[in-house]
């Protein structure tokens, strides 16, 4: 979710086979560099093999380039990249959060196959993404600032998944903004 | 390598050290017609002779200024053929960038892929390096650039540099002519200038070219009438 | 296939030669609360074409369900979670999955809560009958086979029920587990619903015989706790009934969400707590 010079990315920490907990401390959302965030749901081994090859894919970008990627270029990376697999795809659906040079954020979700979809203000994605839609649709306001962006991303992503079976058993936000990144846990219901 | 007859590197040492195949590489290019670029504070302009071997040639279907991509070009001094497949390589790169990342490449990648191929031609078996150099010019996200490449896949970046037959009479002429705060058309008159300097025969809007970028980051590759009206500015 | 479900559904239930009557007392329900059945050769067979493919969201309603009872010197406990789930979607955090039959019955419920409800309800309708009837109170064995008569009618026609009858009759403490299968079974230990097998880990470990009642109660909780945290389609309220001599009683109806925060206190506390060495 965005803010005024700032923007969000949650997400709760369950990993579960079905119906079944299997861990509870397992954040989705990876820092790519200072500015940058990836979010990835679904399943968890490719979560966890999105996550480091688009390490290897940053790290030779930043060597050959000589500069970070930006939110944008990034979001076009995974959509290719996740393209590349079209007949075999990836059981994952990314997140792309970040703030670009002029400190804008930019957010952009995207399905299994790479569809890019951006939006000024929020993005949400996985098991719980209807209510947490209708969460944000109903707490987001413009040009927030980063305290007030916290806690209206706190409490929509605790009302979403409260309501969802699958997720929940935690909860991590990161906040970014020119300053940096500031990382919090929620304390939520654990059933 | 290794399956076909010539699996060895032609390329090979002297015992002084050196790759004698490069240095009659770059014998071709110093063969070649003289091409040069200057980069401006607000652009870059690159600039070819453009000679027939014929006066029944028609001149008008040659272009040695190419573009690889929107915002970059390059020319060439050395041997045609040789240059078309680094020019298709080097286009083929450059879409292959935009379609990973929705973005344009930056100069300083298109010289980087375009050199690295040139460096695999004095290395791999059966093959010879290019008979060329290069001077590729482009304005990305940083600003303008010109970078030379040579037979050996080296490459650096310059304000102004030139390649070619005249190469070394065409520095001399741009070192006294250069200044870091030169504008894009000044930077375009002094390219034809230089390209005067030690023309055989007269210089018209058909037997040189000249390809330019600006701030708008589009690379144009100038038409006869736009050269010709260059050529009345600087008479 | 094209099925006109218009004749079909007016059908009455009761009417047709293929079909019976909701329990021997069919007219105590009123006209309005006949049921109707597909008038077709099969309607079981029928139904499960119908719903095929929707059962699981349509017919299961509720399906998540931890729900456990055991008997033990005291009588019996039941103790449920409250979760009502559409698929992955949370319908309700607040459902009553005990059902109170009458003051010396209980019922629990997993499966379809409509289902469960309705037929418990009934249930409960034809134990009062049974003792105006007979002028004493119906024994656990046979309300419980009361209500396997009544589901059994209905088999293989989309019934989703797994409950466990329990109460106090002259026998003294009885637990039965019926389902909609048919399946009618006495037994000191039951659990029931997609978090039992997690409840039932944690209930087996701490079960005695010889427990008092509060610890009974503990153990239930605990049992249905652990199910809430580890199984996605149960939490929300842990409902605990005690049932004794005189009744059943409900001991306390707390939130999962506080008792994890509190367990987790307290094993907090056991373990920073200095080792007692004998």
């Amino acid at each position: 979710m965005s803010g005024d010079g700032c923007v969000a990315i949650a997400s709760d920490t369950r990993l579960g086979q079905q119906y079944q907990t299997i861990a509870m401390d397992v954040p989705r959302m990876f820092k790519m560099h200072d500015r940058l965030f990836l979010g990835l749901t679904g399943l968890y081994t490719d979560t966890q093999t999105l996550y480091n090859l688009f390490k290897f894919k940053l790290s030779m970008y930043k060597m050959r380039e000589g500069r970070e990627i930006s939110p944008e270029t990034f979001a076009n990376l995974v959509s290719s990249t996740l393209y590349e697999k079209r007949f075999g795809p990836y059981f994952t659906e990314p997140i792309v959060v970040g703030l670009d040079k002029d400190n804008k954020p930019y957010l952009c979700g995207m399905d299994l196959l790479g569809a890019l979809a951006c939006e000024p203000d929020f993005v949400t994605l996985g098991t719980s993404t209807e209510m947490l839609l209708g969460a944000c649709e109903t707490f987001y306001r413009e040009n927030m600032n980063e305290d007030q962006l916290f806690e209206v991303v706190s409490q929509t992503l605790m009302m979403a998944t409260d309501r969802d079976c699958l997720s929940g058993w935690g909860g991590v936000v990161h906040i970014i903004s020119k300053e940096g990144i500031t990382t919090k846990t929620i304390k939520t219901r654990q059933d | 390598m290794g399956e076909s007859d010539y699996s060895f590197s032609l390329t090979t040492f002297s015992p002084s050290g050196k790759l004698t195949q490069i240095e009659y590489a770059l014998n071709a290019v110093a063969a070649g017609a003289t091409s040069l670029g200057i980069k401006a504070s607000n652009g870059i302009v690159l600039a070819t002779e453009k000679r027939m071997s014929s006066a029944l040639m028609d001149e008008t279907t040659l272009q040695k200024v190419a573009l690889v991509t929107e915002n970059v070009g390059m020319v060439y001094s050395g041997m045609g053929p040789d240059s078309r497949v680094l020019i298709r390589k080097a286009r083929k790169n450059a879409q292959t960038y935009y379609q990973t990342y929705r973005e344009s490449i930056p100069v300083s990648q298109v010289v980087r892929q375009i050199a690295s191929v040139m460096q695999e031609y004095t290395q791999s078996g059966g093959v010879r390096p290019f008979g060329v150099s290069l001077l590729v010019a482009g304005y990305d996200y940083e600003g303008p650039h010109l970078y030379q490449v040579d037979p050996s896949g080296s490459y650096f970046a310059w304000k102004a540099s030139a390649i070619g037959k005249n190469m070394v009479n065409a520095k001399t002429f741009l070192e006294k002519r250069y200044s870091d705060d030169i504008e894009l058309e000044d930077a375009i008159h002094t390219s034809i200038l230089t390209l005067k300097e030690g023309f055989e025969g007269q210089v018209t809007a058909n037997n040189i070219e000249l390809g330019v970028v600006g701030d708008d980051k589009v690379f144009r590759v100038l038409s006869a009438a736009e050269i010709k009206d260059y050529l009345g500015e600087v008479e | 296939m094209n099925i006109d479900l218009s004749e079909a559904l007016d059908t009455k239930y009761g009417r047709s030669g293929l079909s019976c009557e909701v329990g021997p007392d069919a007219v105590e329900l009123g006209e309005e609360h006949v049921l109707t059945i597909p008038n077709v050769p099969r309607p079981d067979k029928f139904l499960s074409d119908s719903f095929k493919g929707q059962e699981a969201e349509v017919l299961k309603f509720a399906h998540g369900t931890t729900t456990l009872a055991f008997v033990f010197k005291h009588g019996i406990i039941a103790a449920v979670d409250s979760r009502a789930s559409m698929g992955v979607y949370i319908g309700s955090g607040t459902v009553k999955k005990i059902i109170e039959i009458n003051p010396f019955l209980l019922g629990t419920m997993a499966g379809g809560a409509a289902d469960c409800s309705f037929w418990e309800r009934d249930l409960g309708r034809q134990c009062r009958l049974f003792e105006l009837r007979n002028k004493e109170r119906i024994s656990v064995a046979a309300a419980s086979k009361l209500l396997v008569n009544s589901v059994s009618r209905f088999r293989g026609m989309g019934l989703s029920m797994g409950t466990m009858i329990m109460g106090w009759d002259k026998t003294g403490p009885a637990l039965f587990y019926v389902d909609n299968d048919g399946t009618r079974l006495k037994g000191n230990l039951f659990s029931v619903g997609s978090g039992s097998t997690f409840a039932m880990g944690v209930l087996d470990i701490g079960y005695k015989y010889d427990l008092s009642v509060e610890e009974a109660c503990e153990l239930g909780r605990r049992s249905i706790y652990h199910a809430t945290h580890r199984d996605g389609a149960s939490g929300g309220i842990i409902n605990i009934y005690h049932v004794g001599e005189d009744g059943w009683t409900k001991i306390s109806s707390e939130d999962s969400a506080q008792k994890h925060y509190q367990y987790k206190a307290e094993s907090t506390e056991q373990a920073s707590a200095p080792m007692v060495t004998s």
